[in-house]
């Protein structure tokens, strides 16, 4: 299979091309194969819509029609001969990457983070429970649900007298009603849900848990509730929900909270309550990336080092991977797969072990870094605390950390230049240094300059390597905010949302990370517009 | 093979011949053993701390002060095979996956001219930048909502999450490919098709078979990326006995102060093992041809 | 180059092997949702558990089971993780009805409107106060705390015969008389820095982070400025690297550890997860409370574990009631110990286990620390603050305007 794979182009190049040797029978073994795949897709998507139609999954529904239809389509008619090709890819790209990045337009758009988590609904729940007290040192009693028809109630054993009530009646005593121990038995008038019959009955429990047997008429004697089912305590609440107004009112300050369109409730002093919710502030997390000045500051000088150390990363990587796959792509050689299998060991471990490893090995105490003490005599070079050492060493690690890659996939790339250009290269006697510059590396270039750029845009928003080796250290002296020499514009976004500290603004990161994205993705665009000339040399 | 056919003339003039041999081959040793020595010399750490009885990772600049098998022998008491397992069948699965989608699209790209080609190759480039850092939310809401009609692509499932690995297949691998696949010269496809091949044919008998080193090299990366990933791997799998090696092993170290790093220590030597396996075996692949070029010469 | 025959042909085998496959379909819809028949049968809780902790809740779970016949379905998780996880999946109604946790975390599982509040009604006594303050936030108890932790004086009792220095000085002064390579060592977490452990320091000089309410709750006044905290500060700068070297920038864990257990150093201050450690290395060594460096008792943060409820529960009865009666009783407290040795919360079980040497060292130690502040407030505290400290440490900036400028910075982002 090899041996076809460098004789053919060197075959039509002498102009026998070799295909011709085959006979080629059209349709064929192929033609059943796909037959096969497309009633298997066929088969999978109708089940799917079948069962998303069940479900009322309406948006799964009208995605997987759209994507059943373009694939018959796409691989029934002769015009969409491209998609043919591209389809399978497109259509996990388009489910898996495409949702996360509409998520993220969408949440660019909302409130959501700390403090606004949920909807309205649960953080109005969220503030009930939480304005829900026990009245100070009342009792725990015994309590037995009990139902009548349609009504659930509480029965409790007060002293020994049993007092039963519901939503709607205060707590009565009910002197005829028959107690064992803890448990109430018998109520007149009412049937007693054994526990056994509670715990298995999910929307029953929901009703007992959100039920409150008012003590008495006066509703600040507070009202019993449970919580496991076996006991009751006197609970009052300092906030009564108004649907209908849409207001939370503090029954002891008589201070009534509106429902905000920022998603919070406030009262008329401009006091909020903790719990909010996720709402729509359409374009406000943009402007205020662009209007917080805490950050305008180091934000020139991230910017710069974002790009400074992406650039020399993937320079110094290739540059490295490169040399090395072209000293070793050699023959004579003996041993070389050894040599180059443990070439790419940085490679097999996993990449935040490697960036806490260096990070203690570059321990600027020689008795505890090992880079010191081994290669700089036991100096003591405070290698992650001073600005432009720290970036050095940030650099030199990515090295390590992804030399390997551009060794691999260089010398797979070696492998595929036409084997025909190299000869007549070497039979017109240029030198091995001509050679290279102008027909090896530039057909390489061809091949590697759309990685380099991805490989560019990846370091860019490189997180990992930052947080773990540096945290983005050392810190700016002259600001405020929480960031550091070697911080990049990805994990300035951590920062500045609070994301990587705990307080997230998801909001805030979604919308910062869509105007990084803008601009990488615009350079980037830009840089591929200049390979199409690269390209053009084929 | 090389040297056989050299031995006979170094007898001629043997020191001048063994001059040339270290000016052309000869210093590749040394640069090797460098090249080798900085590769390794940090994993020589992750080593110590697998044989050591102390559980710290870069506690001390003494290595190999103790030597002891425990951390190995721990890892059978955890899930680490079952955990491996996982991580041999969704790193496979999602290797052969990138493979066959982003080669397809690549050699649609590389061979058909059509409308948006350009426009769809940047987006490709582009869609790779996004900054992900809501996805494991927005995947965990989009297979929450998937599993409910389609239980098998639903949460703690180990299809979704190859699913979800190949999503972030085309970008990345395509362009891998597509600029070898350029590299294939187009007279031969236009020859077979002259000769009545279909587009099919031409596509699985002659590039994808001219293109096997990157073809390997691709699987390689993409079974590596899979190997170590760990962000949406622990948001998709939540009981233990699905977890992959990432996932699992990152726990024992999660936790700052009760990190044990021993035990993460053998895993990572463990774990590495099938990588560099696998390298060594696809060599044949990514570096064939040239050996077989060479011989021609 | 196709025949148009391929569109007929292909549905027709749709169809077949549609056939085939919507039989199977439908049993799996139709399985879900028939409820449970039997008492209990059919409801399930859901608990997210760390690894070390899984067996402990195991064994509670399964008593659980057998008296009610409800399942409960363990799922573990990386601790580090349940935070995040917790915060995003309460609101989809897919998190779980009771997860393990931490209390310092309570202000934003608060503000976010995903957590509970319990009621542990008589029981509530049998806890030690400091665990069940811990999980108290304005006024109410929102967590079953089970186990405390906090750090404490490690000292060698090889190299340092004598018990407890009562001041830090003295203790430095013994440290060297050891002739040891150091006197002393504490987690630095090199250059980043590290308020936690050297909180208990910083407070002898009565300067907490946050100034406390009389009920020992947090307000959201910062507590470490002022003189005491200037003199802190001035403190830490002499002792520093470009001082006495008694501290270091250097000094990562992993290094703490190691030089104590290699007994290169006679004191450290470290918590319970660096104890085995000790123990392998064959060290001899004794738990003692932190020794005060300004003249106040030295107070280190008290970090407590517990169990959440989750706001969003559809099962809130049960998981009340499997966290009340089956995870607060003394056997489950035992073996949540056991799983993981910290100080347990629990008065009885404490009391079972401080007659260890160890345990009771950091018995003794927890009884005079405060609990870590969980208002949300704090997570704008941490980066100033060790960055602070460490530059403070290490030289680099002049101690008293390196402080000011933390207190400054901290002011600004907690929005004065």
């Amino acid at each position: 299979m090899s041996t076809q794979a460098t004789h053919a182009p060197a075959a039509t190049g002498t102009g026998a091309p070799e295909p011709h040797a085959r006979r080629w029978d059209g349709r064929g073994g192929g033609f059943l194969v796909k037959l096969a795949l497309m009633a298997l897709v066929n088969a999978v998507g109708v089940s799917v819509l079948w069962a998303a139609y069940a479900q009322g999954s309406w948006a799964i529904f009208a995605a997987s029609l759209v994507l059943l239809v373009t694939a018959d389509w796409v691989y029934v008619s002769r015009r969409a001969l491209p998609l043919k090709y591209v389809l399978p890819g497109l259509a996990f790209l388009l489910v898996f990457q495409l949702f996360s990045m509409a998520y993220t337009g969408y949440v660019a758009l909302t409130n959501y983070g700390t403090g606004h988590n949920a909807t309205k609904e649960q953080a109005v729940d969220a503030l009930l429970i939480q304005a829900e007290r026990r009245v100070a040192d009342s009792p725990s009693y015994p309590l037995t649900v009990v139902q009548r028809g349609d009504e659930v109630g509480f029965a409790i054993v007060d002293e020994g007298d049993v007092r039963v009530g519901s939503a709607e009646e205060p707590l009565a005593d009910v002197p005829d009603a028959s107690v064992d121990g803890r448990r109430v038995t018998a109520v007149p008038g009412w049937d007693v849900v054994p526990y056994t019959a509670l715990i298995s009955d999910t929307a029953l429990q929901q009703r007992v848990v959100d039920l409150r047997v008012p003590v008495s008429d006066d509703a600040d004697d507070g009202s019993i509730r449970t919580r496991e089912g076996s006991t009751g305590q006197v609970y009052s609440s300092a906030l009564v929900h108004d649907e209908a107004a849409d207001t939370l009112t503090n029954t002891e300050t008589g201070a009534v909270y509106r429902a905000t369109d920022e998603g919070r409730f406030v009262s008329a002093d401009g006091e909020a309550l903790a719990v909010g919710w996720r709402v729509n502030v359409g374009l406000e997390n943009f402007t205020r990336a662009f209007s917080d000045d805490t950050y305008s500051g180091p934000l020139l000088r991230i910017t710069v080092w974002t790009f400074g150390f992406a650039i020399a990363t993937v320079a110094t990587s290739f540059l490295l991977g490169l040399v090395l796959a072209l000293v070793f792509d050699d023959p004579r050689l003996r041993g070389r797969r050894v040599m180059r299998t443990l070439f790419i060991l940085p490679y097999a471990f996993p990449a935040f072990l490697s960036a806490l490893l260096w990070r203690g090995m570059l321990n600027a105490n020689p008795d505890y870094g090992i880079v010191n003490q081994l290669f700089f005599l036991g100096t003591r070079i405070a290698w992650l605390d001073d600005p432009v050492l720290a970036k050095l060493a940030i650099i030199g690690v990515n090295l390590w950390l992804s030399f390997p890659y551009w060794f691999l996939v260089c010398t797979g790339a070696l492998q595929s230049l036409p084997g025909d250009v190299m000869e007549a290269a070497r039979i017109d006697g240029a030198g091995r240094w001509r050679t290279f510059r102008s027909i090896t590396m530039p057909l390489l270039l061809v091949s590697t300059t759309p990685l380099l750029i991805a490989s560019f845009a990846f370091n860019f928003n490189n997180f990992t390597l930052v947080y773990m080796l540096t945290g983005g250290g050392p810190r700016f002296t002259d600001t405020s905010a929480t960031l550091g020499h070697t911080d990049i514009l990805i994990s300035m976004i951590y920062q500045l949302s609070g994301v990587a500290g705990g307080r997230a603004d998801y909001g805030l990161a979604s919308a910062l990370s869509i105007v990084v994205f803008v601009i990488i993705g615009t350079i980037s665009a830009l840089a591929f517009r200049r390979t199409r000339r690269l390209e053009e040399v084929l | 093979m090389a040297t056989t056919t050299t031995r006979p003339t170094t007898t001629d003039r043997p020191r001048v011949r063994r001059g040339r041999w270290f000016a052309e081959v000869g210093w590749k040793y040394p640069v090797a053993a460098v090249v080798i020595v900085y590769a390794a010399f940090p994993l020589v750490y992750v080593l110590s701390a697998a044989v050591a009885r102390t559980g710290t990772l870069t506690g001390s600049t003494e290595l190999f002060r103790t030597f002891s098998t425990a951390n190995f022998e721990a890892l059978n008491a955890s899930r680490f095979w079952t955990w491996g397992v996982n991580s041999l069948v969704v790193g496979g699965a999602t290797a052969i996956g990138s493979v066959l989608m982003g080669a397809a699209a690549a050699y649609a790209f590389s061979r058909f001219s059509f409308r948006g080609r350009r426009g769809g190759l940047t987006a490709l480039l582009i869609i790779q930048m996004f900054p992900q850092m809501l996805a494991f939310v927005s995947i965990f809401l989009l297979l929450l909502a998937l599993g409910d009609v389609v239980p098998a692509l639903g949460l703690n499932s180990t299809v979704a999450l190859i699913c979800v690995y190949l999503g972030g297949a085309l970008g990345t691998n395509t362009f891998l490919m597509y600029g070898f696949f350029n590299t294939v010269p187009r007279e031969l496809d236009e020859a077979a098709r002259i000769d009545g091949a279909t587009h099919a044919q031409i596509y699985w008998t002659i590039i994808l078979r001219l293109v096997t080193p990157i073809l390997a090299v691709v699987g390689l990366l993409s079974f590596i990326a899979t190997f170590g990933e760990f962000i949406l791997a622990r948001v998709i799998l939540t009981s233990p006995e699905r977890w992959t090696l990432a996932v699992g092993m990152y726990g024992w170290v999660s936790q700052e102060l009760n990190a044990n790093w021993g035990l993460f220590a053998a895993g990572a030597v463990v774990a590495a093992l099938p990588v560099l396996l696998l390298f060594l075996a696809l060599q044949k692949y990514i570096v064939g041809g040239l050996t077989a070029g060479s011989v021609k010469g | 180059m196709r025949k148009t025959a391929a569109l007929p042909v292909a549905m027709v085998a749709t169809v077949a092997l549609l056939a085939a496959c919507s039989g199977g379909g439908d049993t799996t819809s139709s399985a879900e949702p028939t409820s449970g028949d039997g008492a209990g049968a059919g409801t399930s809780l859901t608990v997210w558990v760390d690894e070390n902790r899984e067996p402990a809740v195991a064994a509670a779970a399964e008593a659980f089971e057998e008296s009610t016949g409800v399942t409960v379905e363990l799922v573990q998780k990386n601790f580090e993780d349940i935070r995040a996880d917790f915060l995003a999946q309460v609101p989809t109604g897919e998190g779980p009805d009771i997860t393990v946790g931490a209390h310092d975390w309570l202000g934003s599982l608060i503000v976010n409107g995903v957590v509970d509040s319990i009621d542990l009604a008589d029981v509530e006594d049998d806890f030690e106060p400091v665990a069940v303050e811990a999980f108290t936030y304005d006024g109410q108890l929102y967590g079953l705390p089970y186990a405390l932790e906090s750090i404490a004086l490690v000292r060698n009792t090889a190299l340092a015969p004598d018990p407890a220095p009562a001041t830090f000085d003295e203790m430095v002064a013994a440290g060297r008389a050891a002739g040891t390579k150091l006197p002393f060592v504490i987690n630095t977490n090199g250059t980043t820095g590290d308020g936690y452990n050297y909180y208990p320091l910083q407070t002898s000089f009565g300067a907490p982070v946050f100034v406390q309410e009389e009920d020992g709750s947090y307000t959201n006044e910062i507590g470490m400025g002022g003189e005491a905290g200037h003199a802190f500060a001035t403190w830490l700068g002499q002792n520093g690297m470009a001082g006495t070297g008694v501290f270091s920038t250097d000094w990562t864990d992993e290094i703490a550890r190691q030089e104590f257990a290699d007994g290169n150093a006679p004191f450290a201050i470290t918590g319970p997860w660096a104890i085995t450690g000790f123990e392998e290395a064959g060290v001899d060594f004794a738990v003692e409370p932190i020794p005060s460096a300004g003249g106040q008792t030295a107070a280190p943060f008290v970090g407590v574990q517990g169990f959440f409820l989750s706001a969003q529960s559809d099962n809130a009865l049960l998981a009340q009631d499997f966290l009340v009666n089956y995870l607060s009783t003394p056997e489950a407290q035992r073996a949540l110990h056991d799983a993981d040795p910290r100080v347990p919360a629990l008065l009885q079980v404490a009391e079972d286990v401080s007659s260890d040497p160890v345990v009771g060292g950091f018995v003794a130690q927890v009884k005079n620390g405060t609990p870590m502040p969980s208002i949300p407030e704090m997570a704008d505290v941490w980066d100033h603050w060790n960055a602070a400290e460490a530059a403070i440490i290490s030289g680099s900036a002049d101690p008293v305007a390196a402080w000011d400028k933390m207190l400054a910075d901290i002011q600004a982002s907690i929005g004065g």
